[in-house]
């Protein structure tokens, strides 16, 4: 096997056994997760498409005449629950992505700044973020009950007239009123999320030279229109991987809406997103076409949506 | 990372957002002494505010599950009396128990964590270092898998478990989802990356060595790339221990149900029953907070250069 000169210089003539020992290794190193993503991933994409295609339950093709081409899909475009969670998963999707861009961008500015406890602060920012949905969203059920901590400390901060006002009793249900239900997982979310979105951003604040800053300082910018007319701008890649990254997981929302409206997305629908009327479709309704036509449906939605971001965000200008 | 730091001069930092002034340098325009003082305190002021904001939701469940099932409900940081109501039932009153919880999402956690090592480290060495025809091209398949959401996969794979057996009342439940978690391409990217930045002369000193590929994989490279390692061992064990879309659809027997699942099912039942629900949530947070405060890097790091995972 050895034999190679140890002068730099000269280039190791691989020998052609040498190379197929290489590349032997090379399958046998990559052949079990190959196997895994071949079957869990790629083919499961065909496998969704081709059962989309019939009436099909837990265990098959099932009734007398199990085929039924496009009519999957043509029911769940006819149904008025799947575009109420369509119209559901887009309010959210569309109020929860810049508030949390916005916040985790506020914060990333500030924890970038020369602080005291800088590390202290990211760190704490990001806390929320580490722990499940499920636990967060049993604690925000709770905070946001009836008898919750949010309820007691407005009592407790005299804002009990103005939450009246509003038409909010003392002991409002946050999560069990169709008004404030979706508004109150945008929330949530805003708060888990920001920390993330925050090192995101971090990681694009860190890349702008600091030449850049010099030369707006020299010009006698202010604080705030150097963040706007400076840094905001050179930010542009960071937005387009945060707002897709975004983007891409407010259209899945599942976790937080099934843990607080259960199957049903209550109360009354409003709770329920894409995602959790393919999971009702399959799981309660045994009904596993039409549930792989909806992740379809998911999937072209996605794209759509990524491919658009693109064209809003254009090329990454090249500074 | 090739390219060289752009020159810098010895930089001061300079004021980027509306918070803070410019109080590091005097070559910085003059800001009137009072007015930098007052936007720094504003700014603490905002921080602390929102680190509160931050922890105080947690403080607010430890203090809950210890409180009996009346106080709960008050406004009273110190619960009054301080009680073990509330894990006492979590522990022995519901079904499936907190310990059961805490075990299978051990299990099927620790699992799928060692899978994606043991895996990731494999893949992402041949996948950097090894030629071998289609290397390339299947690489780009790898990392087209995080492209597709999982929902999308919720039939199919449901599908080719129920035909492996491994869905339903039998001890191979946890099997379908370790299966499905088994690997992730987040690993393989992860380790595939830090391998790339090891320099080649070590394994060209190992082959003059007579060393054979997979010894050189073992003994040379693997103990190289401890910290990508590590980094994905936290991020797997973090996304596995907090997961709940999987385990919702798999593990269909109470005996299996991990920490996530139970909540699931507990809040459905024990609705007004705050003490121990919170015991759970308690329980299902502290693994991940004590890896978080000894780990911290990894977490920080690991979310910094995948950004996909959901």
């Amino acid at each position: 096997m050895a034999g190679g000169t140890a002068t730099a210089a000269s280039p190791r003539r691989s020998l052609g056994q040498d190379r197929r020992q290489e590349a032997l290794a090379g399958y046998g190193l990559i052949a079990i997760p190959m196997i895994l993503f071949l079957v869990f991933q790629i083919g499961s994409i065909f496998f969704a498409i081709y059962i989309s295609l019939w009436k099909w339950g837990p265990l098959g093709p099932t009734g007398l005449n199990p085929f039924r081409g496009l009519r999957n899909y043509e029911t769940i475009l006819g149904d008025p629950i799947f575009w109420k969670a369509v119209t559901n998963t887009l309010y959210y999707t569309v109020i929860w992505v810049p508030l949390t861009m916005a916040l985790g961008l506020f914060l990333a500015v500030i924890v970038n700044q020369k602080i005291r406890g800088q590390t202290f602060f990211r760190a704490a920012f990001y806390f929320p973020a580490i722990a499940s949905s499920a636990a967060i969203t049993t604690l925000f059920i709770f905070i946001m009950g009836p008898d919750g901590l949010f309820n007691g400390l407005r009592q407790a901060a005299g804002l009990n007239p103005l939450f009246q006002l509003l038409g909010f009793g003392p002991t409002y249900n946050w999560l069990g009123e169709s008004r404030t239900a979706m508004n109150s997982i945008i929330i949530l979310n805003a708060w888990t999320t920001s920390g993330t979105f925050m090192l995101f951003y971090l990681a694009s604040l860190q890349s702008i030279s600091h030449e850049v800053y010099e030369a707006a300082a020299i010009d006698g910018a202010s604080a705030w229109q150097t963040f706007w007319k400076v840094t905001f701008p050179l930010l542009r890649p960071g937005h387009y991987f945060v707002a897709t990254v975004a983007v891409i997981g407010g259209l899945q929302l599942f976790d937080q809406a099934i843990f607080a409206g259960g199957q049903g997305g209550e109360p009354n629908n409003s709770l329920t997103t894409i995602v959790l009327f393919l999971f009702r479709s399959a799981i309660s309704d045994f009904n596993f076409g039409y549930a792989a036509a909806v992740g379809i449906i998911l999937l072209v939605v996605i794209m759509a949506a990524t491919l658009i971001q693109r064209r809003l965000f254009g090329q990454a200008p090249s500074w | 990372m090739t390219a060289p730091a752009p020159v810098t001069r010895p930089a001061t930092p300079v004021a980027v957002g509306p918070a803070t002034g410019g109080k590091t340098s005097a070559a910085s325009e003059p800001v009137g002494d009072t007015g930098a003082r007052g936007r720094r305190i504003l700014a603490y002021a905002v921080l602390i505010a929102y680190a509160l904001i931050m922890f105080v939701p947690f403080a607010w469940t430890v203090v809950t599950s210890f409180k009996t099932v009346p106080d709960s409900v008050r406004l009273t940081f110190i619960p009054d009396p301080i009680s073990f109501q509330g894990w006492d039932e979590a522990l022995n009153g519901l079904s499936p128990g907190l310990i059961q919880l805490f075990f299978n999402s051990a299990i099927v956690a620790g699992v799928v964590t060692l899978t994606n090592v043991i895996f990731g480290s494999m893949a992402g060495y041949a996948f950097a270092r090894l030629r071998f025809p289609g290397r390339e091209f299947l690489f780009i398949l790898v990392l087209a898998t995080l492209m597709i959401p999982d929902q999308l996969r919720l039939v199919p794979v449901y599908q080719i478990l129920v035909l492996l057996g491994l869905v339903n009342s039998n001890p191979t439940n946890y099997l379908g989802v370790v299966i499905v978690l088994a690997i992730s391409a987040t690993s393989i990217f992860l380790i595939r990356q830090y391998f790339l930045t090891i320099p080649r002369d070590l394994e060209e000193a190992a082959k003059i060595d007579g060393a054979g590929f997979f010894t050189t994989f073992w003994r040379v490279m693997l103990p190289l790339a401890t910290p990508a390692l590590a980094a994905v061992a936290i991020l797997q064990f973090q996304g596995t221990w907090n997961g709940f879309f999987w385990p919702l659809v798999i593990l269909q027997t109470p005996g299996h149900w991990t920490l996530p699942l139970g909540l699931f099912q507990f809040i459905g039942f024990h609705k007004t029953d705050w003490p121990p629900l919170m015991a759970v949530v308690v329980m299902a947070t502290l693994p991940i907070v004590i890896l978080y405060v000894f780990f911290q890097r990894y977490f920080v790091e690991g979310i910094a250069a995948s950004g996909v995972k959901g």
